[in-house]
């Protein structure tokens, strides 16, 4: 539950609580300034899906403008009815596929260029995290789309369906194909991490390799 | 009943998103139970909430009132003003407005708003009436979007070369590290990067604007500014900053320049022993 700030009006906490539908729809009629509601809402979900997305905190922020400014652009074409959050995520989606169809990655957007997104504060960073988003960036781009939606930006599997245009049984078959992969290439990831330690810790015995798949 | 590993991969993922009942779910249950695979794949599945939730920066809130300012400022002015063909029209149009609008574009906020304001006046005198759909990208939106990025360029300078004008360093530090989100320097953003360097009061920012500057080493104009900075340069930290900056840019025209720096009187020994150091480097 949220609780009302001191010094708030009962339209703010009417607005803070209203669906997102119907703020939507407010804007549409004119009242831009109620997208600041909007994008208080959606800002942190969409920057972490770009940021998880691309491993590009600069160009996640620049891609959470451009959807905000498509949405003031094109707010006239947001018919009543339409779930907000998937009318969002589809403008999100395109708003990348436009900026790499501009700016082809191999140019600037490299993962092993692109710094990684990590929490500012490294030292909190587990091993196992690192490993783990590494493990995320070299996932092929439609597994680590997939994951993400499905697993961080708290989607329906046909929410899913509806924004990539495919059937439901698809999507599930897609999840699961990119969970074995991700598997796969941590463990991988893992396996390696764990042979560099011991190596570095000189006279103990090397790990047996970790199995991997099969 | 006993199922495969691929039968329990088709349930796998409603029974991670917990919506899985009855007896699909127990006959997952027991197959994880024995498979240590499947296990394994749930166990990585629930590691990705290990993965922070990143926060962005508080500069993206700024940005987006600098937007909304800038569309709501668009939308009072259309019922005024007519718009075809007048651009840059708009732009005028505050001279009006007095002193005080000015002294707030001297602001970061002012100058990100005011070209922020620019740039979606630009967007909707060419725009507003075409009512396209949220597709962008193909054809006449694939134009737009380059448009829109240009303005979006030189948005981004104006900002820059406002911040570095900035009392506080941090505002300062700030502009510089904005300056790092483009490919290439603008000459102007380039010229205000290398005064920052030579004349920042603060050693923080001086050496930030040596790492924005870093990676522009293609431009000759980069590379003797740097040399010219290390003539001048008082603080010791950032002498090696530059030092090191040439040996990483392999710049052998500098191995002359670093042999008479060395010579200069009262030099901090540490850095005279790096420019020896960089000397040896380049040679």
């Amino acid at each position: 539950m949220r609780e009302q700030a001191p010094g708030q009006t009962e339209t703010d906490l009417n607005m803070d609580l209203a669906p997102d539908e119907e703020l939507m729809l407010q804007v549409r009629d004119g009242a831009g300034e109620t997208l600041g509601v909007l994008f208080d809402r959606y800002q942190t979900p969409l920057y972490n899906f770009y940021a998880k997305l691309t491993g590009d905190r600069t160009l996640s922020e620049d891609l959470v403008q451009e959807v905000f400014l498509r949405i003031l652009k094109y707010s006239r074409s947001y018919q009543p009815g339409t779930p907000f959050r998937a009318w969002i995520y589809q403008i999100a989606r395109n708003a990348r596929v436009d900026h790499y169809r501009k700016t082809p990655r191999h140019i600037s957007f490299e993962p092993e260029m692109a710094p990684p997104v990590k929490p500012r504060d490294e030292a909190q960073e587990s091993q196992e995290t690192e490993l783990l988003h590494r493990a995320l960036l070299q996932m092929p781009e439609e597994k680590r789309e997939i994951l993400i939606l499905s697993r961080f930006q708290e989607l329906k599997y046909e929410e899913i369906a509806r924004l990539l245009g495919c059937e439901l049984g698809t999507v599930k078959t897609r999840i699961h194909r990119a969970i074995q992969e991700l598997r796969q290439v941590f463990r991988q990831l893992e396996g390696g991490a764990a042979a560099g330690s011991a190596g570095a810790a000189a006279p103990a015995p090397a790990l047996p390799p970790r199995r991997v798949g099969s | 009943m006993k199922m495969s590993c691929a039968q329990i991969g088709e349930l796998l993922p409603d029974y991670l998103q917990d919506s899985l009942r009855g007896a699909k779910r127990e006959v997952v249950e027991a197959h994880l139970a024995e498979c240590a695979d499947c296990r394994d794949e749930v166990a990585v599945w629930q590691k990705l909430a290990l993965l922070p939730v990143e926060q962005p920066s508080a500069e993206s809130r700024l940005r987006f009132e600098a937007l909304l300012h800038a569309y709501q400022e668009g939308r009072s002015d259309r019922g005024k003003a007519h718009f075809e063909g007048e651009r840059w029209a708009p732009a005028k149009a505050p001279l009006g407005s007095g002193w005080s609008f000015w002294q707030w574009l001297r602001t970061p906020v002012g100058a990100v708003a005011w070209s922020a304001a620019l740039l979606l006046l630009g967007l909707l005198a060419g725009n507003y009436y075409g009512g396209r759909t949220i597709r962008g990208g193909t054809n006449g939106n694939a134009d737009e979007m380059a448009e829109m990025r240009n303005e979006l360029r030189s948005t981004r300078q104006l900002v820059v070369l406002s911040m570095l004008q900035q009392q506080s360093a941090s505002e300062r530090l700030q502009g510089v590290s904005y300056s790092q989100r483009e490919d290439q320097l603008d000459p102007q953003v380039t010229q205000a990067l290398l005064h920052t360097l030579q004349h920042d009061a603060s050693v923080d920012v001086r050496l930030a604007a040596l790492d924005a500057l870093s990676r522009h080493s293609g431009q000759p104009q980069v590379r003797s500014g740097v040399l010219d900075a290390l003539q001048q340069q008082q603080s010791p930290l950032v002498q090696v900053a530059l030092i090191d900056q040439l040996v990483e840019w392999r710049d052998r025209e500098a191995a002359q320049n670093l042999r008479n720096f060395e010579q200069t009187p009262n030099l901090n020994p540490t850095v005279k022993q790096r420019a020896e150091w960089a000397v040896s480097k380049l040679n």
